[in-house]
This record gives C-alpha cells, structure tokens and sequence, in this order.
C-alpha cells in the first residue's frame, strides 16, 4: 500500500462522508437528506428495497452525478468541487459491470489502467495479480461481449481493484454469480478489509451479513436503521425461536408448554402425526431444557428441539413490515 | 493531453471491430472511385478538383455514420458510468472520441491518395492543389465529426445522432447556398450566409489556396460544436 495515497490528512476520521444529500429526478424524490460517515477499513454493506436509492447514492459518492443538495466527501476530497482527486481513490464497480463488449479482458483492463496512470510494470503486476485471485486467469485473451456474467462481474471487480483504491465501492458485486464465485469474492473482501474501505449494496441478506462490519439500511432515501449486524437484531422483536417437534396432539401440547415459565407465544402445527411447534421465549430466554423436562415427563418421543437465533432477514423483514404500517 | 490520447487510440481500436466502420469504408471507397471514374477520361486534365468536389457531397452522409456511435452508445450501454467516474475530464472524453473519429476517418481518405497515384501514372498532376484539397478534406472532415460527435451527446440512439447530424451539416451546406441565392434577403446577408457555407470555404483548398481565414473557420466550427458537445455531456450528469 502506498503511503499518502490515503487522503488529504492522516489521523482523518472518516473515509467516506456525506451530509444531508438530496437528489431529486424530476418530480421524484430519490435521496432524502441522508448522512453517514464511514470510518477507515470499515466494510459497510447497503440495503435496500429496489428503489430505494442505493445505486443513486452510491453515484453521487463516486462523482457520477451531483446531488440536488448536499454534500458527498471521499478521502477528505468533495466529491463535486475536488472531483477528479477523490475519483482517483475510488474503485467503482458499477451494477451489471457495463464493458465495452468489443475488447479482449486483458485490453481492456490495460485501458482502466492506464487512465488512472499506471505505468506499464504496475499494470502487468496488477493486473495477473488480480485475474489470478479472481479466476480469470483461463479467459483473459477472450472478447467481453463473450463472457458469462459471472465472468463480466469479475472482470469489473478487477477494474475496481486495478489502482489500488482506499475506497472500494460496489453495487450488487454478487449479483448473477455462482455460489463458488460469491466465496470467492466473499474471500477477496476479506483480503481487502485491512487497508480499505468499502462500501457495498447488495440484496442478499445473508451475503452482506457474513461480510459487512456495519449495515446500513435505507428506504425511499432516508437511513431507516444503522448498526453492526448484531446490534440491529438485538433490535428485532422476540429475538430466538424454538422449533419444538414432538408425537403429541397438538393441542395438549400447547396447554403442556404454556405451563412453562418465560414462554410469550406459541404456533403449533399438526404434520404426518408429528406436532410441530414454534416457542417465542420472552426476553429472549433459553426455555430449551424445560421444554425437555416437560416434553419428557409426559412420555412423548421427541424429534428435534433447536433454537435459531433472529438474522439480519428477520430483522429487515420486521423493520419494513413497521415501516409500512 | 495523454489521458485524451488513451481514449482516442481505444476508439480507434474500436471503431475498427465494429462492422459499420467497414460499411464505411467500402461505401466510402466505392463512392470515391465512382465520382473517380466519371473525372477520369482521356484528354481530361490531370487533377482532383472534380472528384474532391463530388467527395465533399458524399461525406455529408459518410462522415456522421463514424461519428454517430462515440457518445450515444456509451449511455445506451452505461459504459459511461465508468468512463465518467474514472479521473479524466469531460473535455477529455469529447476530445478523446473526437481525435480517435479523426484518426479513422483519416485512414478512410486512403483511396483519394490511390486516386492520386493512379493520376501521377497517367499524366504529371501539380501536387499543390492535391495537398491542399486534402487537407481541406480532412478540415471538412474534422468539422462533420465535431457536429456528429455533438449530435451523438444528445441521444442514446445511433439512428437519431446520425440523422441529427446530417440535417446539422444539410444546414451548413445546401441551406446556406439556397438561402444565399434568395433575392428576396438583404445582399450583406446573402454574402455573409454565403461566406458560412463550408463548400464555398473548401473551394479555396480545392484551388490550392491554404487561406488563414479559412482554416481559422474550419478550426472554430470544430470548437463550437466540441465545446457543446462537452457542455451536453457534463448536463447529462444532472439528469
């Protein structure tokens, strides 16, 4: 990592900032006032339903378009005023990698390259470097137009990559790859955590939870929530749930467990003789053992008793359905 | 000034993987030796004139088919999402695309030098008026790409950036010539309409006359439609 390449002042607080950023398209309101800051190495994943503004925030953060109102600050550097030096610490990728269908991969990286200026040794380096760890390697004399999308994907993930950006942004970067290809960039973004800092949309929950530090969730524009991945479910309502699957009536069942103690709610459904059954524990309580005791004081055979903790869906999930009411 | 010449050479390079680039050139160089043909009898004076003239009508339709693509393809496939947040200037993109136009339109001009040879081996031709009338093509040329490249700014589809194109050059040639022989317009103005018709200011080239005025003509049209080009792209960042 080269020194001074991070930004205008060392010690900097934040790598990526914006400030009441509005943008208006037409007569729609597509970004309302929103704020965050993004510290250095910090891996922040956004979400969002489609619509939401994700793809117009992340253009306004790398200098694409301006904001109606606002501002959008990358490596101490406005995005608007002092453009062209905060797109030079930038590494974009954005949605559907959009290439130019006529060029061979390896002509077309040497292009980014040489427009963020490299010299020919750096790109050479980068650029196996970079095909290697993401496994193009076996295609990189093929014409894009050509390509696979997971294939496209990568080939922008690796134009994002080439300059060794401090800031990373990439919007929807595992849409339309295998689930081989999304660990293999799962790993990369873990390469990258150290000395980066990134900032990426996506909408598969259970992707940006493995990877993100911090989640940031918007909904028409606005920030609707913040936080690491478990201090937004210690937000979700009712935390864990217990399935409980015993041979019993379901109906004896359910006046048996509510003698237990710390039990808010329970679901019970009748399937192929079994009884299955779903415990919400009050305070997130561990009622695991005494659904046991209780299971097997009555005699019955017991299939399964587990307990799953609340992920990032339930959580989005709880958050929209409030939102919406 | 090298980040221009990055993308100048990749839309060269481009250019010549597209197959309309080789319609071109085959329309171009079939069209060329046609008007050729008819200027080239026995007895004829062994000179361009005719064909450079003949050629200037053809590029009004020839020249907006290279230029139409530049800017207008890169929105319709969102390519210029990446080009426009890579650290180069808007006025580095238009300059880029428009060099890059040039280049292949200069390679275009290679059956006008074959005209040329085929002339030297039948007569002896004044290389004066030749040179001259080439670079007048190239100048003409230059301005055609300014305004396609423009029209090509305003639109994400090719066939309107072409059309727009010709009507623009239809207007800078045939209009201006029919509206400077209109009696009925105020004679000071019927000059100066004259004057603005890049026929008339080509014909100097054609006569092996390099006039400062006429290139400074040619040279300020070609900024004119640039500079909007580039005051086009950079709104089209609002929207």
């Amino acid at each position: 990592m080269v020194r001074g390449h991070q930004g205008k002042l060392t010690g900097q607080r934040s790598m990526i900032e914006t400030h009441n950023l509005v943008k208006w398209y037409g007569p729609t309101l597509a970004v309302d006032r929103l704020s965050f800051q993004i510290p250095p190495g910090q891996i922040v994943g956004f979400l969002g339903p489609n619509g939401a503004g994700k793809t117009t925030t992340l253009r306004i953060v790398t200098g694409y378009m301006p904001p109606t109102s606002g501002r959008a600050v990358v490596a101490n550097f406005n995005v608007l005023t002092e453009s062209r030096a905060a797109r030079s610490r930038i590494g974009y990728m954005p949605e559907a990698s959009p290439l130019y269908p006529e060029m061979r991969i390896d002509e077309y990286l040497h292009f980014r390259g040489k427009l963020h200026g490299m010299n020919r040794t750096d790109r050479v380096r980068r650029i196996d470097e970079l095909c290697a760890r993401c496994g193009l390697d076996q295609v990189r004399r093929r014409v894009i137009g050509h390509l696979s999308k997971g294939n496209r994907q990568r080939v922008g993930m690796v134009q994002a990559l080439l300059h060794d950006p401090p800031v990373i942004i990439l919007d929807e970067p595992t849409s339309g790859l295998d689930p081989l290809q999304i660990v293999q960039i799962r790993h990369l973004l873990e390469e990258l955590r150290q000395d980066h800092t990134i900032l990426l949309s996506s909408h598969t929950l259970t992707e940006i939870e493995r990877v993100a530090d911090r989640i940031m969730i918007i909904r028409k524009g606005r920030l609707v929530a913040d936080g690491t991945t478990d201090e937004l479910c210690a937000r979700a309502r009712g935390d864990a749930r217990i399935t409980v699957v015993v041979m019993a009536n379901s109906g004896v069942l359910k006046t048996e467990l509510a003698k237990i103690e710390g039990i808010r709610q329970i679901e019970t459904t009748p399937h192929d003789g079994w009884c299955h059954a779903t415990v919400v524990p009050a305070n997130g309580a561990d009622v695991r053992e005494p659904i046991l005791a209780a299971v097997t004081a009555q005699g019955w055979r017991v299939r399964e008793i587990k307990r799953r903790e609340v992920n990032l869906e339930d959580y989005y999930l709880q958050l929209f359905r409030e939102l919406d009411e | 000034m090298k980040l221009t010449l990055i993308i100048a050479k990749r839309e060269l390079t481009s250019l010549f993987c597209s197959p309309i680039a080789y319609l071109v050139i085959g329309l171009f160089a079939l069209g060329t030796s046609l008007i050729f043909t008819i200027h080239f009898s026995p007895g004829a004076r062994a000179e361009l004139r005719g064909p450079f003239t003949g050629i200037l009508w053809l590029m009004i339709f020839v020249v907006p088919a290279i230029s139409m693509r530049v800017i207008s393809e890169e929105f319709r496939s969102g390519a210029i999402e990446l080009l426009m947040t890579a650290p180069l200037s808007d006025t580095q993109v238009i300059l880029g695309k428009w060099l890059g136009s040039l280049a292949f339109l200069a390679t275009m001009m290679i059956p006008v030098v074959i005209m040329w040879l085929v002339l030297e081996l039948y007569g002896s031709p004044d290389w004066g008026p030749i040179l001259s009338g080439l670079l007048g093509m190239l100048l003409v040329g230059g301005l055609y790409l300014a305004i396609g490249v423009f029209a090509s700014t305003i639109t994400q589809n090719q066939v309107i950036a072409f059309l727009v194109a010709v009507f623009i050059i239809c207007l800078l040639t045939i209009a201006l010539y029919f509206l400077s022989q209109a009696d009925a317009l105020w004679r000071n103005l019927r000059m100066a309409l004259d004057y603005m018709n890049v026929h008339e200011r080509f014909e100097d080239f054609n006569k092996g006359v390099v006039a400062l005025n006429n290139i400074i003509y040619f040279i300020s049209g070609i900024a004119v439609f640039l500079f909007m080009a580039v005051k086009i792209l950079e709104s089209r960042r609002w929207r």
